[in-house]
Parts: structure tokens; C-alpha cells; sequence
């Protein structure tokens, strides 16, 4: 199956996410959420956590029957020399056949290595090479999902000395060669370009909009280093920074609305923080789509 | 230039072995080579706090500083296998057993057996459990050549003292019931089992433990109960039936199936 073909027939789902704003939902919130069935337009999860029986699995099926759901693979290491773990791919099957997500998405990074799960989303080179790696377990993904996935751009600490690629051409590359479509997380680019002198607004510029389904927001810290410069931390345990809004205002002025999710993962705060980090998102949807109105109009 | 699996190799020995060596000389020349200790604190931080989930008695029995440094050393040695950290750590046990600061807390390891099978039981994928109906439909002549196949979420321990009682009482935060317990090594039998409201811990006693075992592992009906002696073998096989700990049977000596056990369901694996 070729990108250019699933790229044509992507196909987002029974009940699409809308672009309005969403929330990540933790185990923390299951029975809130059930309980008070919360005004907010979808859900993501991460698929990783639906992955047993039991509990967790019976509030996703309740959840899902009044939310459209978002599928946010984090431990497939799309980046890994030595190929896709084809068990861990069977498992995210089994979690999309029941739960049938409107979205799915994974990482532009890798995490195993040797038979060794390292546990979080590391860097990877940006050469050729990791982009061919990445491009073909991307389509061998979305070939044994039948669907189209979204790759998420990483929040990185360091950088390699034979990378070639910039960051945001290697993502694009990823979406153009594939047909995927890329999942936009504001909050890295904004801890990303910081930690490496890049630009935020230059990669949001060079980002392909009409392949952008997704955008993610969360919250950073700043961890002071001895030379007296800053070192912002991807550590999602506060709400949304300044800055980042405002980089997300950029970013709806550049693609137009688009399906957001706050994602909270530290020091998770009771429910009704998060849905009001996500009625800040929903009122700059809101301007963002009545732009688009006005600029339809005209 | 390095390739990528040199990469992931060389980030792989500074994450796990803490040998920056490798992975130093591949960073960008404005890179100090401190940035490899956010990885690595981001991967202990994060297997140490799936440790901690699925063994949280452990986790108060010894406090947090005693579960950090005994998990650092866990990992470094039993790093995870995969990306399902839900199932990792099923060493831990025997780790703690070998533990020197750990050995003046005999029980310790006992605790930890019993919160890998309860952890096991909450994480089991979900089965419908075997209809009566079912068994009922079958030939008597048949009956004794059942093999019956556990829930995912049931595990038999044999143990040599009272988890069971140790890990409810601190689960509880139950001070009086705690130093009320005998922690004189004695053998302890125990059944874990998933159940809609949560994970029971069942006490038997060795005669009825070891027939739940020859079930559980398969044996032939027939065998399980002639081997059962000084029980009421048919009322404890019904008492199985009604709590719903199987799923499917065979037959003994034919291919015939009720339903095959199978750990993901058949069509999708890969």
C-alpha cells in the first residue's frame, strides 16, 4: 500500500474528532468523567493503559459511547533500527478493534532497543536513515492498522552531531513520503526550539498545514542550569504556559481550527482544572474558526 | 558517522549501565553531555513508578527511599522487555529475596509474590467466563476427560507466611491489625481472582490448593479428582464453576474444544 494511497483515502473515523478542544483522560478522572459526563468535545488516551482487561477497559467503553476517542500510542518506537515490535503492534490492534478510536497517533522517536523498553520518547538522529527507518514502520503501521495515523513531533534535550535534517522537514518528510498526517505538539516546539536556539514561529512556517489533524498542548517546567541559562523540561505537570498560548494563537492563525488536546500527566489536577485549561483552548478555537468565516467570505 | 542502532546502543548503555562513554562522543559539539542524565533520570523515574504501581505494599513497608534505591539496582539488572510496563517486574520478588537490606523483612518477598499475582489479576485481559451449559451438553462418559482452562486473571502461590494478611492490613493502613500478626514463617495457600469489584484473595488449604493447581494447569477432570483425597472435590469443583475462574475446556485425547485458551484473542495476532 502505497502513502500517496492512503493519503487520498484516509478515512478518520465512525464519529470524527471535531475541531474543538479535548482533554486527556487519566485514570484519575474515570469516574468523574463518567459521573459528570463533562462538556468538552472529545478524549485521548493512552493506548498503552487499555491494554489488560478489567477496570480501565470497562470506563473507556462507557466513556467512549459519549466522547469520540483518540488513540495516543506512546511505547511503538516508530524510530527503532531494529524494527516494530510486532506483539506491541497486535496489542494496539486489539485496543483499536474494541474502542474503534476517530484518531491514532504515535511519536516521531523511539524507545527500544536490543529487546530493552527505555521507557520514554528518545531523540533520534535526523538523518536519512532514521528518516527511512521511521517512513517504513510508519506504513507498516498504518498497512496492518488499516487506517491513517498522525506522528507527533518529540520535545528533545539534545541533538546529534550527524544530524542533516531539520527537525520540521524531517517530520514533513515523514507525512509526504507516507500519507500520514502529522499531530502538532505546540508545547514541544516551543520546548524544543528554546532548548536548541531554534525558532518556534520558523518551524511552525515550514509545517505542512493540510496535514496537520491534530494539535497538543501541556504544561513545562524550567530547570535553571549552572551557566545561568534555562533548560525548559516536557514534564506535562502544570497548566499551559504564556507563551505557548501564544504560540498556539500563531499556530490557528497559520492552520486554521483544529482538534486540540490538553494533556496532563504529573501532578494531575482535579477535573475541572483541566476542562478549564480546555475552555481557554476552545475560546481561542473559537476566534481562529470565526476568522476562517470571515477570511470564506471575503 | 554512527548508525542508527549505534545511536540506540549507545543510549541504551548510557540509560541502563550509566556508561556515558558511547553516547558522549555522538551529541552535538554545544551539547554538554549532562543532558544523557534527563533521559536516564526520565527512565528510572518512570519504571520505578510502574514498580510502585504494581507492588504498592512493598512500597509502604519499606518507604520510599528503601523502594527507590532497591528498584534503581532492580532495573539496572531486570530492565523492561517491552513497551507494557503493566507487566513488568514479575523478578521483583526473587530480587527482593536476594536483597541483603531487605533480608532482616523475611515476609517481604512473600508481600511482593502475592501484589505480582494481584497486579497480574487487574491487568488480565478480560474472558467470558465457560457457560454451565456448555459443560452440561457434554456425554458423562466425557465428563471425566475435561480440561479446564483458567481465567487470565487467576493465580495460585504457595507462600510460607501470611501475605495475604500482611498486604490487606497495610493496603488498609491498618496499624492494630498489622502488629497483631504472627510473622512466624508457616505455609500459606492462596487464590487470586479478578472479580467485577475488585481482586479477591481467596485462603484454601493444601489439599484444596493443589486440586484448584491440577485444574488450573489442565490436568484431566477425572485425574484432578482422584488425586483430591480428604476434600469434597465436587463441591469445590462446583464452587469453582459458580465463582466463574474458567473459561473454556477440551477434551483429554481428542482435538474437540469447548473454547481454546489463548492469550490474545486469535484474530489479531500478528
Amino acid at each position: 500500500m502505497t502513502g500517496q494511497h492512503l493519503s487520498t483515502t484516509a478515512v478518520v473515523g465512525a464519529n470524527p474528532i471535531p475541531a474543538q478542544a479535548g482533554i486527556g483522560l487519566r485514570f484519575q478522572h474515570h469516574q468523574a468523567v463518567v459521573d459528570s459526563k463533562p462538556d468538552v468535545a472529545w478524549m485521548e488516551v493512552h493506548t498503552e493503559n487499555y491494554m489488560g482487561g478489567g477496570t480501565p477497559l470497562r470506563y473507556l467503553d462507557t466513556v467512549r459511547r459519549d466522547y469520540p476517542i483518540s488513540l495516543h500510542g506512546v511505547g511503538l518506537s516508530l524510530g527503532s533500527a531494529e524494527g516494530l515490535d510486532l506483539t506491541h503492534l497486535a496489542r494496539i490492534r486489539q485496543v483499536a478493534e474494541r474502542i474503534e478510536p476517530a484518531l491514532m497517533s504515535e511519536h516521531i522517536a523511539w524507545s527500544v532497543v536490543g529487546g530493552t523498553y527505555l521507557a520514554d520518547l528518545l531523540p533520534l538522529p535526523m538523518t536519512e536513515e532514521a528518516l527511512s527507518v521511521v517512513c517504513r514502520h510508519v506504513e507498516q503501521t498504518q498497512t496492518y492498522l488499516k487506517r491513517r495515523i498522525l506522528v507527533e513531533n518529540p520535545s528533545t534535550y539534545l541533538t546529534f552531531a550527524h544530524s542533516t535534517i531539520p527537525e520540521w522537514e524531517f517530520i514533513t518528510a515523514v507525512a509526504e513520503r507516507t500519507g500520514c498526517g502529522i499531530l502538532c505538539d505546540v508545547n514541544n516546539i516551543y520546548v524544543s526550539a528554546h532548548n536548541h536556539g531554534w525558532d518556534a514561529s520558523t518551524y511552525l512556517a515550514a509545517l505542512p498545514g493540510a496535514m496537520i489533524g491534530e494539535i497538543h498542548l501541556a504544561g513545562h517546567s524550567v530547570r535553571p542550569l549552572a551557566d545561568g541559562t534555562t533548560l525548559r523540561i516536557d514534564d506535562h505537570g502544570s497548566r499551559v504556559a504564556a507563551e505557548v498560548w501564544a504560540l498556539y494563537e500563531e499556530a490557528l492563525a497559520r492552520f486554521g481550527p483544529l482538534p486540540t488536546l490538553i494533556e496532563w500527566d504529573n501532578h494531575v489536577p482535579p477535573l475541572d482544572v483541566l476542562l478549564g485549561e480546555a475552555r481557554q483552548a476552545s475560546s481561542r478555537l473559537a476566534g481562529a474558526a470565526k476568522e476562517a468565516r470571515r477570511a470564506d467570505a471575503a | 558517522m554512527p548508525t542508527l542502532l549505534e545511536v540506540q546502543n549507545g543510549l541504551r548503555m548510557s540509560l541502563v549501565d550509566r556508561e556515558d562513554g558511547e553516547a558522549a562522543t555522538m551529541l552535538a559539539p554545544h551539547v554538554p553531555p549532562d543532558r544523557l542524565d534527563i533521559y536516564r533520570n526520565t527512565f528510572v523515574t518512570g519504571v520505578t513508578k510502574a514498580l510502585r504501581l504494581s507492588y504498592p505494599a512493598v512500597h509502604r513497608l519499606v518507604g520510599d527511599d528503601f523502594f527507590a534505591a532497591a528498584a534503581e539496582i532492580f532495573i539496572a539488572r531486570n530492565p523492561p522487555r517491552a513497551a507494557h510496563l503493566d507487566q513488568y517486574g514479575a523478578e521483583f520478588p526473587e530480587f527482593l529475596e536476594q536483597f541483603p537490606p531487605a533480608a532482616a523483612l523475611a515476609y517481604l518477598p512473600d508481600v511482593a509474590r502475592l501484589e505480582w499475582a494481584v497486579t497480574q489479576a487487574i491487568h488480565a485481559l478480560d474472558r467470558e467466563a465457560l457457560a454451565l451449559s456448555q459443560l452440561a451438553a457434554l456425554a458423562p462418559q466425557d465428563q471425566g476427560r475435561v480440561r479446564f482452562a483458567p481465567h487470565p486473571s487467576i493465580g495460585l502461590l504457595r507462600v510460607s507466611y501470611p501475605a495475604d494478611l500482611i498486604w490487606r492490613a497495610v493496603l488498609d493502613c491498618d496499624d492494630a491489625a498489622l502488629a497483631a500478626l504472627d510473622l512466624h514463617p508457616a505455609p500459606v495457600r492462596l487464590l487470586v481472582q479478578r472479580l467485577p469489584a475488585g481482586v479477591e484473595v481467596i485462603r484454601l488449604d493444601e489439599s484444596e490448593w493443589r486440586f484448584a493447581a491440577a485444574l488450573c494447569a489442565g490436568q484431566p477432570l477425572q485425574a484432578a479428582l482422584d488425586e483430591a483425597t480428604g476434600i469434597d472435590a465436587a463441591a469445590l469443583l462446583a464452587r469453582h464453576l459458580a465463582a466463574e475462574r474458567f473459561v473454556g475446556f477440551t477434551l483429554a485425547g481428542s482435538g474437540e474444544a469447548g473454547e481454546m485458551p489463548n492469550e490474545l484473542s486469535g484474530k489479531c495476532s500478528p
